[in-house]
């Protein structure tokens, strides 16, 4: 299959539609997601692999009586592969049960454009370039000590088509592009294996520094050898973006989200207006955050993207609502529907959720603590109850901190607790904003988290 | 399809490549998802996609297309080999693969009953089945999620080497979850049906019963306290037993991540657990989740020893590493789609049982705990570990006591492996999926077992 153009795409979207409203539907709406990605594989230290991968197919939701069918395919190649899955959708509709709570599809609004989601040089980037920049990185890591092993890891350049058009009056497509590159290190000297440690860039503009991130990977690997075992004690901690996003992703996120809400699954149902957060905490979601990596026009069923104030200096704002859970409440979605591909139908999902950072850098935090640690990643978030928020996780890689300074590396390490009490012992924050996935945060300090050590 | 295969295949070869496997696939697949006693999707796809990988000059050339078409994939064939050689230049360590049989195979599947040939309203009924069947077990269960998914159709697979299978595939998969709310207290229970078999798993395994069992394991443990932490005996279960010997075993013992300098590096013909320990990833159980025929380099699935009454004797390897470590392939090489390259995924991996009764297990305990299922499980390279435990029990004077709620397990794998001091003989896989970048279905289990310390971590 050839990548398709805009127009192709669009011309699918609609006429799709079209055909599910004629052959019985009282709704439809079609959504093609076209993507290529290059990449370069790093694996045991050298560049080992490339790849160019093209992914392309359309997604049918179908309404007959409130009832939802979703058909989808990647054979677009001839009409017929393309109405038969039109068919299914309708099948479907027809098999499923009705929702009682269902209103309709959104209708078409126009959406703003954020700045810095498309860079056409992404777009052109070969795969002996995504080579280049893995090994600038490879390179700087060999540079920077010995002492640590490049493991994993490479560079990668993404374009991607997205179309969505409904019988509702949403039609719209939008273009994207991001480039990234990480690498994981172990520190390896003697008998002494740190656990991997990790760096990493990615941008919706060609303006990557994987020089920096070779650096940084090795130099966090070196300085988790030696680590000792450590008490138990009730400690400050300072969060980094990689074990804040494991920590919130299934705990605070969770939580904002509208479908766990109207299902009980939240503690914040009821407490729009309550104080739930220690007054350091202010939470956006937005969807037009400049070079945001799920930033967009719109949503996954066309509805526009837009900024939404989540928590306001401690104070409970808004949930965020995708089209039905909106509409179940009698009020306008926040364009958070998002889809993994063509292949899903929407759910609520945060877009760049976007932890607004204090003046100070990130030094100056680590001088704020007298005893304590800093945690880099950590391991069983996934496990934690998402509905509590009560969690159980280990810390690794992660330093102490005395008298203000970064002294040792810490081993055996679990932090105990939960997060929404975490959320109300915040103290302060730094000014060094990183974007990971659905993150937008700088590092942030919590007071009074149970460390087990030995 | 065999034509489409060979051109590329041919093409790659006359790029200079020194391997070249060209795959295809041809998928349908069923979906459910119900919320409480709403179907909140019921979904139905086709995937067809073809991707080559060639081998040049030491380094991976890898590109996926959709659906197939001969004059695209052999282009893509060609400009993969040039991908491979601009990788290449910088090479110190160029990968060589293991001498491997060419296969020549066409795998028909005959279940009794296949998903492909029951209506979707079937489907529909035997789902909010089991979701009526939580939602009306006790007024404190607030939710109830259903997940279901079945997979029918056909992989291709053709090499240079003059491999060429077809491989009928299915999956048959649900998932039961239930949360319980009193008193701000929340608790969960899960389980998961998965099959290679055939839709008739669900006559073994009735989704109803299973829910019922979800939704009371979520209500038992709202009586449940939290454990004290520290250092305790345990008595593990099978499925505890299971995540630990996927988790926080069988990551280290994947070839790749042993290179990459799991602690398992080096470690093979060495002790590293208590005799008591025998450990196996076997691909080639009758309908389990985890087994198939062939893997997607063409290897056929095998029985796999990884431990050996405590002495590590096997690791689960791919061509590449098979080469790295001068060993025959395991079958271990696994793609979830034709988008991604395989890459080395456990099977059904699980601890070998002995001979220990149950309560044999319990009676020395004077204070400790006993784990029965898992909530989720995260290991390191290093050997450490983390599993959250949903159903626990504390033991007192050698008796299974009051049920204990958000507990956790963690530590060194290795050190653990040597205090295990008593195996089971009640041997049981459980279905699940595990995510390396990729999705694989797996199984893993074990007997019961107990182990002399372990750090428990509660949440006071």
């Amino acid at each position: 299959m050839a990548a398709l153009r805009q127009e192709e795409l669009l011309e699918l979207a609609e006429s799709a539609v079209n055909s599910a409203l004629r052959k019985g539907a009282d709704e439809a709406e079609a959504a093609v997601f076209q993507e290529s990605t290059t990449s370069a594989g790093i694996e045991r230290g050298q560049i080992v692999k490339t790849s160019r991968t093209l992914d392309l197919g359309l997604g049918m939701r179908t309404i007959i009586s409130k009832a939802v069918g979703f058909a989808y395919t990647n054979v677009l190649s001839s009409r017929t592969a393309v109405e038969n899955t039109v068919r299914k959708s309708l099948g479907l509709a027809r098999a499923s049960k009705p929702y009682k709570d269902w209103k309709s599809l959104p209708a078409g609004k126009i959406p703003s454009s954020p700045n810095n989601t498309y860079d056409k040089r992404i777009a052109n980037l070969e795969s002996e370039d995504l080579v280049e920049i893995a090994s600038i990185m490879l390179d700087a890591a060999a540079r920077t000590d010995g002492r640590a092993n490049p493991v994993e890891g490479g560079a990668n350049a993404s374009c991607s088509f997205f179309v969505v058009a409904n019988s509702n009056g949403v039609l719209g497509s939008d273009i994207g592009t991001i480039v990234g590159c990480s690498l994981a290190t172990v520190g390896n000297d003697a008998d002494d294996v740190t656990p991997v440690c990790f760096d990493f860039d990615f941008e919706r503009t060609y303006a990557i520094d994987p020089e920096r991130v070779g650096k940084e990977a090795v130099r966090l690997a070196v300085s988790a050898l030696k680590a000792k075992t450590i008490e138990t004690k009730t400690n400050q901690v300072i969060f980094t973006q990689t074990a804040l996003q494991e920590l919130l992703y299934f705990t605070l996120i969770n939580a904002v989200r509208a479908d766990s809400v109207q299902r009980n699954q939240s503690v914040f149902k009821g407490k729009i207006g309550d104080m739930i957060a220690s007054e350091h905490v202010t939470i956006y979601d937005d969807g037009l955050l400049d070079g945001g990596l799920r930033s967009g026009k719109f949503d996954a069923e066309g509805v526009p993207h837009q900024k939404t104030l989540i928590i306001e200096k401690g104070v409970l704002r808004n949930f965020i609502y995708d089209n039905y859970t909106a509409k179940k409440e009698g009020r306008e979605s926040t364009g958070n529907a998002t889809r993994a591909g063509y292949f899903s139908t929407p759910t609520v999902e945060a877009t760049n959720f976007r932890i607004t950072g204090e003046e100070r850098s990130p030094e100056r935090l680590i001088e704020e603590v007298d005893d304590g640690l800093i945690v880099h990643l950590l391991q069983g978030a996934h496990s934690s109850n998402p509905a509590s928020g009560d969690f159980s996780v280990v810390a690794a890689p992660a330093w102490k901190i005395e008298k203000g300074e970064r002294t040792f590396a810490a081993k055996g390490v679990m932090l105990v607790g939960n997060v929404f009490q975490m959320l109300k012992n915040v103290s302060a924050l730094a000014n060094n904003e990183r974007k990971l996935d659905l993150l937008v945060a700088p590092w942030v300090l919590v007071e009074n988290v149970k460390v087990i050590g030995k | 399809m065999k034509d489409i295969l060979g051109k590329a295949v041919d093409a790659g070869v006359k790029s200079g490549a020194e391997y070249v496997e060209a795959r295809a696939q041809r998928l349908f697949m069923t979906m459910l998802a119900l919320k409480e006693d709403r179907v909140e999707a019921a979904k139905q796809g086709i995937e067809e996609g073809v991707a080559v990988r060639v081998l040049v000059k030491g380094s991976w050339g890898f590109a996926s297309i959709g659906a197939p078409n001969a004059g695209t994939l052999t282009k893509a064939a060609s400009s993969s080999c040039k991908m491979a050689k601009a990788a290449s230049s910088r090479l110190k360590d160029p990968v060589r693969l293991a001498q491997a049989k060419a296969v020549q195979d066409r795998i028909v599947l005959k279940p009794r009953k296949n998903p492909s040939e029951i209506s979707v309203e079937d489907k529909i009924e035997t789902t909010l089945a089991a979701s009526n069947s939580v939602m009306s077990y006790d007024e404190r269960i607030r939710n109830c999620t259903i997940d279901y998914l079945d997979l029918s159709g056909t992989s291709f697979l053709m090499n240079n080497l003059g491999t060429y299978i077809e491989q009928d595939k299915l999956y048959v998969w649900t998932r039961i979850t239930a949360t319980a709310l009193e008193a701000g207290v929340f608790t969960f229970g899960r389980e998961e049906i998965g099959s290679t078999a055939g839709y008739e798993i669900f006559d073994v395994e009735s989704p109803v019963k299973v829910s019922e069992g979800v939704a009371r394991r979520a209500v038992e443990q709202l009586k449940a306290k939290h454990p004290r932490g520290g250092v305790f005996p345990v008595v593990l279960g099978p499925r505890v037993v299971g995540t630990f010997a996927h988790e926080a075993f069988g990551h280290l013992a994947e070839a790749d991540l042993t290179l990459s300098g799991s602690v398992l590096d080096g470690k093979l013909g060495k002790k590293i657990a208590s005799e008591m320990v025998t450990l196996y990833d076997d691909g080639t159980i009758a309908g389990a989740f985890g087994s198939f025929k062939y893997d997607d380099e063409g290897i056929p699935a095998q029985k796999t020893q990884l431990i050996r009454d405590g002495v590590v004797v096997g690791l689960m390897h791919n061509l590449e590493t098979a080469y790295k470590f001068n060993v025959k392939p395991t079958g271990n090489a696994r793609a979830e789609d034709f988008r991604v390259e395989p890459i080395i995924r456990m099977r059904n991996t699980f601890m070998e049982l002995k001979d220990y009764q149950f309560e044999e297990l319990v009676e020395g305990i004077e204070s400790g705990y006993y784990l029965k299922s898992i909530r989720g499980g995260q290991a390191n390279v290093d050997g450490t570990f983390q599993v959250g435990i949903e159903e626990a029990y504390e033991i007192v004077n050698g008796e299974v006591r009051k049920p204990l709620r958000d507990v956790s397990i963690s530590g060194n794998t290795l050190e653990t492996l040597h205090k295990v001091d008593a195996v089971g003989k009640d041997l049981e896989l459980s279905p699940g999926r595990c995510g390396k970048g990729q999705t694989a279905f797996i199984c893993d289990g074990g007997p019961h077992i107990r182990v002399k310390e372990m750090l428990v971590g509660g949440s006071t």
